[in-house]
């Protein structure tokens, strides 16, 4: 099956992002052109300090560009003001994070309704669809349990049905096996790719594990703001 | 309505931390509102309960002298004068000593007209059948319902001060404007004069009631000229003389009390800042998670808004609920000592204020911290960790 005949749902060109201390100008980003085609499932690898997060977070729109075109799930991010990005967010992207970021005073169940609540949806409605993220990623006894009564590689899972509830096209996972031990981490991206091969998400992942990147399909390097050659992985 | 399980749950966060901050903030309330109650039930007692017309004639060397009850034809001749009621505190209590209240022996004719305002609203039926009795008496209507009692009812009073201790029938239930005055009992004076041998031809205190306040001062120095040199002297004070001092006083509490309440308020609003502050910036990372979800920053806004109003509405109600507590206990435990304090209450407008008060040192003291917590960037937020 070959995904690259779609149309992109990123779609960078000459991208740039500098960051300003006082006056002085640090440049981050350089001239970055990049298309992930839907469906993909894309690692974003590099030294530290290279730019990942920070290329991650332009695309997922938590983050603005300096320069350059950013079009992402078929919307220009540079058009949009701030309101409209995060209903933006809410709609096409969802994060999984290194440190899975659930929110300690919620249940697992409350953690992946968060989504939902911002939707027109209906207290049954989110139920069931919070039920159905939760069954996906084998965790339907758990939906009591706070993140404390959790294991790591639980908490992910729950993290993953907090970013897959809304149903968005875009996952960006940051170091999402980082903080993991390898059974677990093993396990966290075989669900992604279960997400990416099944239900048709796009997804990119920032790791510099190299294993974890071969999880994906293919792979970015990107080396001191500057993109390197796609390399499609070979499983 | 579906983000009210977040904001509580946010808010009960730290525990310990928000039940401190509830308990200043119910302490706090309940300070200005008990304050500020006091003062405005000062403020109606001193306002509502003087009849300018009336004042009492008394013995000079105290309240436990009496005064023959002769003096009072003297007192009627003066031009002045409409009517002059013998009245005799008698000090009695119904059942148990506990069961404290008001009770006077007074002129059964003359008190319908001297205290035309605080014995008021008996039918003229009933003012017959009183004066009919002599041993009928009259009770206000907070003692009659305190009670439960009729009118028929007999009602055994044991005496303290004096040897008596008289069954009396309720002819009739009367109304007054304050509480205070609504807390008394009636009887004949003739009843304690005839069954009490030392009290033949004596009197407490004679209550005058003239045509117009402007003859007081006039009447009262006449009144105690003509006493002054027979064993018996007068003293004539006017209700007007005592409240006038009493006004007086009050204008230095009431701005001592609305300097308490502003330091409190102020304070509390400091106190409540640096609270909300720590609280937000815990969860720096975590706000910025919401927003990255597509929570919008004044979406974040109205959430941590609505903790802190969440807060300080608990707060308030608490404090408030304590404050109409104490108050009644107060008027119920204390109020026999002090007769001002059975007009103790929180008054509806006393409650909007310290309710809106809270509110609105919620409101500030919430906003800045929140929209400091918002203004961050998410990126920022996430790297906070
Ligand atoms: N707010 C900021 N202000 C200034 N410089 C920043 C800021 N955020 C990031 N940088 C710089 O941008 C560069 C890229 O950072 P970024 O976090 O994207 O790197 P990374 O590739 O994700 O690194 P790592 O693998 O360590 O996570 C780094 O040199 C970093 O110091
Ligand atoms: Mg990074």
């Amino acid at each position: 099956m070959n995904q690259s005949f779609k149309a992109p749902i990123v779609h960078i060109h000459n991208l740039s992002k500098s960051y300003f201390r006082e006056t002085l100008e640090i440049p981050v980003l350089q001239g970055l052109d990049l298309d992930i085609p839907s469906g993909g499932f894309y690692a974003l690898m590099g030294p530290s300090g290279s730019g990942k997060t920070t290329l991650l977070n332009l695309i997922a729109g938590i983050d603005r560009p300096s320069g350059g075109v950013l079009e992402v799930c078929g919307s220009n991010l540079n058009q949009l003001d701030d309101d409209e990005l995060a209903s933006w967010r809410n709609q096409n992207v969802g994060f999984i994070f290194q440190n899975y970021n659930l929110i300690p005073v919620l249940n697992a169940f409350e953690n992946v309704e968060l989504p939902l609540l911002l939707t027109p949806l209906t207290r049954t409605q989110r139920k069931e669809k919070v039920e159905e993220a939760l069954t996906l990623v084998n965790l339907m006894d758990r939906l009591e349990n706070y993140p404390r009564q959790l294991s790591g590689g639980q908490e992910q899972r729950v993290a993953i049905a907090r970013a897959i509830v809304g149903n968005p096209m875009l996952l960006v996972a940051d170091e999402p096996t980082g903080a993991l031990d390898a059974k677990n981490a093993d396990e966290v991206l075989a669900m992604m790719q279960k997400l990416n091969e099944e239900f048709g998400k796009t997804i990119l992942v920032v790791t510099h594990d190299p294993k974890a990147a071969n999880f994906a399909r293919h792979q970015v390097h990107l080396e001191k703001g500057v993109l390197d050659k796609t390399v499609e992985v070979n499983r | 309505m579906k983000f009210i399980n977040l904001i509580f749950k946010s808010l009960m966060r730290s525990k310990r931390r928000t039940f401190l901050i509830l308990g200043t903030l119910v302490l706090s309330v309940f300070l200005i509102t008990i304050l500020q109650s006091l003062l405005a039930t000062l403020d109606s007692v001193s306002n509502q309960s003087t009849e300018g017309n009336r004042f009492i004639v008394r013995h000079k060397s105290g309240l436990t002298q009496f005064l023959p009850i002769s003096y009072g034809d003297y007192l009627r001749q003066q031009p002045e004068v409409i009517a002059v009621a013998n009245s005799q505190w008698f000090g009695g209590y119904y059942q148990d000593p506990k069961n404290f209240f008001a009770n006077f022996a007074n002129d059964h004719t003359t008190m319908f007209t001297v205290f035309s305002d605080t014995v008021a609203g008996m039918t003229d039926a009933e003012i017959k059948e009183y004066q009919r009795d002599g041993t009928g008496c009259i009770v206000g209507q907070i003692l009659a319902d305190k009670f439960g009692w009729k009118v028929g009812d007999t009602i055994p009073l044991t005496g303290t001060i004096f040897p008596i201790s008289p069954r009396l029938t309720i002819r009739g239930i009367f109304k007054a404007r304050l509480a205070s005055d609504e807390n008394t009992l009636y009887f004949h004076y003739k009843l304690l004069e005839e069954s009490v041998p030392f009290m033949k031809g004596k009197t407490g205190a004679f209550w005058v009631k003239t045509k117009t306040p402007e003859d007081l001062p006039r009447l009262s120095n006449r009144i105690d000229n003509h006493f002054a040199n027979s064993p018996e002297e007068t003293l004539s004070e006017t209700e007007n003389a005592f409240y006038l001092t009493f006004v007086k006083m009050l204008g230095n509490i009431g701005a001592i009390i609305h300097g308490v309440t502003i330091a409190v308020i102020i304070a509390i609003t400091i106190v409540t800042i640096g609270t909300m502050s720590m609280a937000f910036k815990e969860r720096t990372t975590e706000i910025a998670v919401l927003r990255a979800m597509g929570f919008s920053a004044s979406r974040v806004l109205f959430l941590l808004m609505g903790e802190g109003l969440l807060l300080v509405t608990l707060g308030g109600a608490l404090g408030i609920g304590l404050a109409s507590l104490v108050a009644k206990i107060l008027r119920e435990v204390l109020g026999s000592a002090l007769m001002f304090l059975q007009d103790f209450r929180l008054a509806n407008e006393t409650i909007l204020i310290c309710m809106g008060l809270t509110l609105a040192i919620g409101l500030i003291s919430t906003i800045i911290p929140a929209i400091v917590a918002t203004r961050k960037s998410i990126v920022e937020g996430l790297r906070a960790l």
